[in-house]
């Protein structure tokens, strides 16, 4: 067989793979009821969070008033902090760049956020994995206590912990907020790109900011976006 | 091409209506492409779902100088990516867990079908994304270089190599050739 012959039946398969469907009946209503679906819940906790810091880092993340910050660097921290949550809340941030304080958490405790804070953004792991990870197995109740306790919640993702059988598991905040997390980080991508600059960022860098939302592609990998003509951000460093 | 602007206009005013019949006429080509990129019919209905919500939700953000069908593509094709990548994730977390594909709304003879899709899994993804395209609308080499943000060039040697890889991998399962 010559190969224009071949080229011609590869493009007979191809096109009978990806033929059109119709599509299912009542698509259009779910859609347009899911787009008046909550999302109230975020903004409500949004409003009500109180954040304090150290000059260290972010010591606390609560519901209600927070204490005056000592100093200027601690002042500054906590205001990053507030803004990183705001777009984290919005879909617009998949990573947080500002540090956090744990000097006053019992060393368990602080091994427990730091192994959840290994889950990718976007997944969940149950809790017997954490206390897998921080060499206490058998510690799985031991190791929800510790996550109840995260006294900087959304930063460190205790919310990202749910039980082996699937269900939410309690969360400082509640359940009804923990789904809604696990739902906002699934719509949340990873790595954009700018079509303009040609740059592949983490979701949540600096120059994203300035991206019109025409110019931004996403990609799975820094690998797929190089294989395309992409560099990965320098800021941000999305390879690292 | 104006009466699908004319549409997208009604869309951003909050016009029910008009979101239907832009539901209607899509969705069909969007389901085709996430289907095959994700392989199963429920992760691809949803995927669909997200973009005309996001489609919805930004419809006063559409810039007219964008053909609809472009821009709808650009969404699914972001949403399908991202899935992607966390499929990646998910797999090198607990291996082997991925679903298989679902062969049962193909127009192909089952093994045929099969051949395809386990060839197509060896494509890389941008590559996999650009026939994909290619394939549900004829879209062009411009469109395509839209939607993903790329140049033309960059177009024609992913899918070339895409489908180098493709004739490759059937001619070794002996199903490229009739």
């Amino acid at each position: 067989m010559s190969d224009g012959k071949a080229q011609d039946h590869l493009d007979r398969l191809l096109a009978e793979y990806f033929r059109a469907e119709p599509a299912p009946a009542g698509l259009g209503r779910r859609i347009a009821a899911a787009a008046r679906g909550p999302r109230a819940e975020l903004t409500r906790l949004e409003a009500r969070l109180g954040i304090e810091a150290t000059p260290r880092g972010v010591s606390r993340v609560r519901l209600g008033r927070s204490r005056r910050p000592a100093t200027a660097a601690a002042r500054r921290l906590a205001e990053q902090a507030r803004e990183e949550i705001h777009e984290y809340l919005r879909g617009q941030r998949a990573f947080f760049r500002v540090p956090v304080d744990l000097a006053d958490v019992p060393d368990f405790q602080r091994r427990v956020l730091e192994a959840a804070r290994l889950i990718p953004f976007g997944e969940a792991r149950p809790y017997a994995w954490i206390a897998a990870r921080v060499g206490h197995p058998r510690a799985v109740r031991a190791v929800g206590t510790a996550l109840g306790r995260n006294p900087v919640p959304l930063i460190l993702p205790c919310h990202r912990v749910w039980r082996s059988d699937g269900g939410l598991g309690g969360y400082i905040f509640g359940a009804a907020v923990k789904d809604r997390l696990a739902a906002l980080e699934r719509a949340t991508p990873v790595l954009e790109g700018c079509t303009s600059t040609r740059i592949v960022c983490r979701v949540g860098c600096i120059h994203g900011r300035h991206m019109r939302p025409d110019n931004r592609v996403v990609f799975a990998s820094v690998d797929d976006a190089r294989s395309v003509g992409y560099r990965p951000c320098k800021v941000c460093r999305p390879a690292a | 091409m104006a009466d699908e602007r004319g549409l997208m206009a009604r869309v951003a005013r909050g016009d029910q209506g008009a979101f239907g019949d832009l539901v209607q006429r899509y969705s069909g080509k969007l389901l085709a492409v996430a289907g095959r990129l994700l392989g199963s019919r429920a992760d691809a209905e949803d995927a669909v779902q997200r973009t005309l919500l996001q489609c919805y939700a930004g419809a006063a953000g559409y810039n007219p100088r964008w053909a609809v069908s472009t821009w709808l593509y650009r969404i699914l094709t972001n949403v399908c990516v991202d899935e992607l990548r966390r499929r990646g994730v998910r797999t090198a977390h607990a291996e082997g867990s991925a679903g298989r594909p679902e062969a049962s709304s193909s127009h192909l003879p089952p093994a045929a079908y099969l051949d395809l899709h386990r060839a197509l899994e060896r494509v890389p993804r941008e590559a996999r994304v650009l026939l994909a395209l290619r394939y549900v609308d004829g879209l062009s080499y411009g469109e395509l270089a839209r939607i993903r943000g790329i140049t033309i060039n960059t177009v024609k040697s992913q899918l070339a190599r895409g489908k180098a890889l493709l004739r490759d991998e059937l001619a070794k399962r002996g199903a490229g050739h009739e």
